[in-house]
């Protein structure tokens, strides 16, 4: 699963670098003519969560994103989404669904070439979800096989669990054609704080993915968004 | 640009590779102890020559054929509500009918449900070498201290 997550960025890395190195001479203006720069809201979806649903069956999910210019390098950011999936562990098994909100900056700290308009940022989020687990079953967890426990099919819903949490997300985004955008971007996540089921525990929240024991998370998203020009100013 | 990108894959490596909740470390479902001690001095632990110990309809435990013991533990039935243990001593074999309640807590990912044991009573017992009993917890959750007197 994790494997296939990083396989999938850095397939989606190489792709980008092939569309960029295409791009540079699509829009050169002289060096006395000034370069619209616009601002605008761009909005795109999350293209890996289809295809992890496609592959991984009892899986589903789906994020849009936004994000708005509202400096030379800063935008507001935000990501939204759905996710309902099944997970298997050594002695139970459970499914979670749920929606998240995720609001934040990105910090684009690359310097484009006039006219084009690609991103490699950092940025910062307060993410925020809304939960709930089913334990479809378990098996009481004995050591040794004197007596072998049978699977319990417990059914046993937790509902109304949230959790926020901050994230310190790492991107590119690279413009293939005019105004779309190809994009990829990596978080790690830091838990706040979580409201925790009895006698069970928030193994997997829609946002944050896996919890990891530590409170840390890691997550990935691949997106093709569009951007829809607002303000175009000249410089 | 470089710099974040090694930062973030030494931090994805850190947080991926050795997870201590990959791996089950916590105590899981507890056994029975019982504690052998002297029926006419019942403060003094005696000793048991254990012929063998087994439950009823499953096989002898092994590690508890002719050994002498002053404690043994033995495990619960997880799927009944009671467990019958024939327990041979010096030739002679009693039987102790052992009965419960369970509860299942959950513990972690990796090691899932643990099973604790409430209400612990013997229901009754053969007396051919087993002379009393005494029940100091009647909660199992924990391997360490002895659940059960047993005075001979």
């Amino acid at each position: 699963m994790i494997q296939r997550h990083i396989l999938i960025f850095i397939i989606s890395v190489l792709i980008q670098f092939t569309a960029y190195s295409q791009k540079p001479e699509l829009e050169q203006e002289q060096d006395s003519i000034k370069t619209k720069v616009s601002y605008g809201f761009r909005l795109g979806i999350d293209i890996s969560k289809p295809i992890i649903s496609f592959l991984q069956e009892n899986t589903k999910g789906f994020e849009l994103t936004g994000d708005l210019r509202f400096s030379n390098n800063y935008y507001a950011a935000a990501e939204l989404g759905y996710e309902d999936v099944l997970k298997t562990e050594d002695y139970l098994n459970y499914s979670t669904k749920g929606s998240f909100i995720k609001l934040g900056v990105n910090y684009n700290a690359y310097e484009n070439w006039k006219g084009m308009n690609n991103q490699i940022y950092i940025g910062g989020r307060y993410a925020f979800s809304f939960f709930e687990h089913t334990l479809n079953s378990y098996t009481p967890n004995a050591s040794g096989t004197y007596f072998i426990a049978n699977p319990i099919e417990a059914g046993t819903n937790f509902k109304d669990l949230n959790a926020h949490w901050l994230e310190f997300v790492f991107g590119m985004k690279i413009e293939t054609l005019p105004n779309l955008y190809l994009g990829t971007q990596l978080s790690l996540k830091k838990m706040i704080a979580t409201k925790e089921p009895k006698n069970f525990k928030n193994l997997y929240i829609p946002g944050f993915n896996r919890v990891f024991s530590n409170n840390l998370g890691v997550g990935f998203n691949y997106t093709v968004s569009y951007n829809i020009p607002i303000i175009n100013k000249y410089k | 640009m470089k710099k974040y990108f090694t930062l973030i894959v030494l931090s994805l490596t850190l947080v991926l590779s050795c997870e201590k909740d990959d791996i089950c470390l916590e105590n899981t479902t507890p056994n029975l102890i019982l504690k052998f001690y002297d029926f006419e001095k019942d403060t003094i632990v005696k000793k048991v020559l254990i012929d063998s110990i087994k439950a009823i309809d499953n096989a002898i435990i092994e590690g508890y054929t002719k050994k002498t013991l002053d404690s043994i533990l033995i495990p619960l039935d997880l799927n009944e509500f009671k467990t019958v243990y024939k327990i041979s001593s010096g030739g002679k074999s009693d039987t102790i009918y052992f009965s419960y309640g369970r509860n299942d807590v959950f513990v972690s990912r990796s090691c899932g449900y643990k099973t604790i044991f409430e209400n612990l009573k013997i229901d009754s017992f053969t007396n051919n070498w087993i002379k009393s009993y005494n029940i100091n917890n009647t909660t199992i959750n924990n391997d360490t201290t002895a659940h059960i007197n047993i005075y001979h």
